[in-house]
């Protein structure tokens, strides 16, 4: 609405140069709240430029003088700090480093406890001589590891059956009793994963080591899922979470690919669309915040204000309403009611209903949490998303077939 | 068949048009600060883009145009008082001599088209697997099919294309696995063939090389890479062995090529590992040399691992030539 100039200023306010930090990322971090609160807090401008994985991995790591701080996974960092788009995060200049948890800094929970397969993101945390990443500490890391979280897949418990008797299997994203109602996550360091549990889930095939596949299992996988194709298993890929909550919504998906903030979304199928707990482990993954390589000066001090109050807990609280973990718990948990950190940390039964990032209700009193506690999901890690050493390779094959799945569907 | 009777039919058109461009720049009809495109070369020398590549590479190794900020390369080097010059190259009127002319436009053997078919089929591998088709090889070269099967034949022997067992044509696709391969067996016999060098090694150019280095900014880790296999490893008494080297080494290096032009900035970093080993080449016992390349191989391998990741990002639309045909 247009409203009138105050006129009662005599002077001109003087002239300051906006001060504006822009941050690439995907529809996980950018939320409206976070903008918000952070602006309000950081008194400087902040603009959020959104896109999925695929457009924003490749424009941050082709075009990075078109952002100042790239919020995305630690699985990607294989391919933006290989093209030269970052500079180190000095750890010295984050407050909060030593609250950050073992899961990133050692790859698991604990030192004794299991790590997954693949990009744990502590195999990409620490600079190392020559420019690699790796485990080994050392005072630069290529991104401030900030929210994370243990993904599975969705399902109809009118076609799978619901109550303690189930036993969510990764193998449903293939069974039969699922045949033509089946999606999965087009994202070849992700649904490509999800894709692989399912095929060793349901005793089809077998990897020496599904976090760094050879070209023959690769192929087999592709063959795998060609032939499923064509007997008409799937219906459909998604992007991002909007597009899976129609699906689901749409109830011609019996069994999907899931993100956590996609149940928030639901409204007709909340009551029988459920997240699994499989028996297998989770598909994790870990995000965090990295640092154009152009910054200098006072907007590197920027971005490293921005990267702090991340960190400060206001955004933990945020994300943990989405179902994602924040790295450093223990702040994120004073912004929280305790309801809420009893539901989405401690697997408690939600004593009230419970408001999501948009302040909409997400959960109702009374449900809980597939898969429990914080650290009893975390211990469930079987593989991190990853960028395997052919990943040029399953990253092309993957895509030939998404767009036979899509054809498909349109057709 | 038909021969052309101009001799320098037989030269590699990169060559050819090298010799134009560096005669324009001699004679002045090329000024300094005048900016050289691709595109428009290619028009004047009625060639693809890829010979025209090849040649500002060669001006550019000789010092006779140069990188600046923007497109394309500058005539001269690009310093603070030079304003670049943006013109149609049509305009100027080129000398281009009629046999350069003629031949040019003559296709008359393998050798004449054999690089830039050979530039496009390493690149293309990184993409995934292709098919070659004999006839639409030759439609686009615009050769006859005897010279389309002695490029191919020269392909095959180089490790760059096989036959399939339906007889097609493929190149590719290049993976990780097919990279560790390369540089296991580089790193097995570059040590030894260096080893067996020893003796023979041109020790002057070395440490002329390695004088250089500091007070001549415009040395580059392919400069010191040259060196290295020129009048190291290359001097070896065994012509078989480093033949094998040289054809290992050529889907790498193409590759690498192939990752610039799309994009990916230059692998670096390397003068100081460069400058570390020729110093051991040239003033220590050779044992410490061969274990130090050894090293420096595994380190480049891993770093190109890396780099093979990152193509995943490039979308494959408008990156490879007619003629190959995605399997």
């Amino acid at each position: 609405m247009y409203k009138a100039e105050d006129q009662t200023q005599l002077a001109a306010p003087p002239v300051v140069n906006r001060r504006i930090l822009r941050v690439l990322g995907t529809s996980i971090t950018l939320l409206q709240s976070v903008r918000d609160q952070a602006r309000a807090d950081l008194g400087f401008d902040i603009v959020f430029e959104q896109m999925d994985f695929l457009d924003c991995q490749r424009q941050a790591a082709m075009r990075p003088d078109g952002y100042d701080v790239y919020e995305q996974c630690f699985h990607n960092l294989d391919i933006v700090w290989f093209w030269g788009a970052l500079q180190p995060i000095d750890i010295a200049r984050i407050a909060e480093w030593n609250g950050i948890s073992d899961l990133v800094k050692l790859g698991g929970l604990s030192k004794y406890a299991g790590r997954g397969r693949g990009d744990a993101p502590v195999k990409k945390l620490y600079i190392q001589p020559g420019g690699f990443l790796g485990s080994k500490p050392s005072r630069h890391i290529s991104m401030l590891p900030t929210v994370h979280n243990m993904d599975s897949f969705g399902f109809d418990a009118r076609v799978f059956g619901a109550g303690q008797d189930v036993r969510p299997s990764w193998a449903w994203l293939l069974d039969r009793r699922a045949k033509g109602r089946i999606a999965l996550v087009d994202e070849p360091a992700i649904g490509f994963f999800d894709a692989a549990l399912a095929a060793e889930a349901s005793g089809e095939l077998e990897f020496a080591d599904i976090g760094n596949m050879t070209i023959d299992e690769i192929n087999a996988l592709m063959k795998l899922l060609e032939r499923k194709r064509t007997e008409g298993y799937f219906c459909a890929t998604w992007r991002d979470g909007d597009e899976a909550a129609a699906l689901a919504e749409g109830g011609g998906v019996a069994v999907q690919s899931m993100w956590s903030p996609v149940y928030g979304k639901l409204r007709n199928s909340k009551a029988h669309f459920i997240e699994a707990a499989p028996i297998e482990g989770y598909r994790a993954w870990h995000g965090g915040a990295s640092l154009s390589r152009h910054l200098r000066g006072a907007e590197l001090d920027m971005a490293y204000d921005y990267l702090n109050w991340w960190l400060s807990g206001f955004a933990g609280a945020v994300m943990a309403r989405q179902g994602y973990y924040i790295s450093n718990p223990a702040r994120a948990r004073d912004h929280l009611l305790p309801e809420e950190w009893d539901y989405w940390y401690e697997g408690a039964v939600a004593a009230r209903d419970l408001a999501g990032p948009t302040g909409d209700v997400v959960v109702k009193a009374g449900s809980r949490r597939a898969g429990g506690t914080y650290t009893d999901r975390a211990r469930q890690i079987v593989i991190w998303n990853t960028v395997m050493d052919e990943y040029n390779y399953a990253a092309r094959a993957w895509d030939r077939f998404v767009r036979r799945v899509q054809e498909r569907g349109e057709a | 068949m038909i021969r052309s009777a101009n001799p320098l039919a037989q030269e590699p058109r990169y060559e050819l048009i090298a010799r134009v461009l560096r005669d324009n720049i001699v004679a002045g009809t090329l000024p300094q600060g005048f900016v050289l495109l691709e595109g428009p070369i290619a028009t004047v020398m009625q060639t693809s883009r890829v010979p025209v590549q090849a040649a500002l590479r060669q001006l550019l190794d000789d010092g006779l145009i140069s990188r600046f900020d923007g497109r394309g390369y500058l005539v001269g080097s690009a310093t603070a008082e030079v304003t670049p010059t943006r013109r149609d190259i049509r305009e100027l009127e080129l000398t281009i001599p009629p046999m350069v002319d003629d031949a040019l436009q003559t296709r008359g053997t393998w050798r004449h088209v054999y690089d830039e078919v050979e530039e496009e089929v390493a690149s293309c591998q990184i993409f995934g697997e292709f098919r070659i088709v004999e006839t639409e090889l030759a439609d686009h070269l615009g050769v006859s099919r005897t010279v389309v099967r002695d490029v191919l034949a020269r392909l095959q022997e180089r490790g760059l294309i096989r036959k399939s067992a339906t007889s097609h044509w493929i190149a590719g696709p290049l993976t990780a696995r097919t990279v560790s391969e390369k540089f296991e067996l580089r790193g097995i016999v570059e040590p030894a063939a260096l080893r067996l060098a020893a003796p023979h090694i041109r020790y002057a150019e070395v440490e002329a090389l390695l004088d250089r280095i500091g007070s001549d900014p415009a040395i580059t880790p392919q400069d010191m890479g040259d060196v290295l296999m020129e009048h190291c490893i290359a001097q070896a008494p065994n012509t078989a062995l480093v033949e094998m080297i040289r054809s290992n080494r050529l889907l790498l290096s193409a590759v690498d090529r192939a990752l610039i032009r799309l994009g990916l900035p230059p692998d670096e970093d390397t003068i100081e590992q460069y400058q570390t080993l020729l110093d051991l080449i040239s003033r220590h016992p050779i044992d410490s040399a061969c274990e130090y390349l050894r090293d420096h191989l595994s380190i480049t391998a891993r770093r190109y691992l890396a780099r093979m990741k990152i193509v995943a990002v490039i979308p494959e639309a408008g990156a490879f030539a007619p003629y190959l045909s995605p399997q």
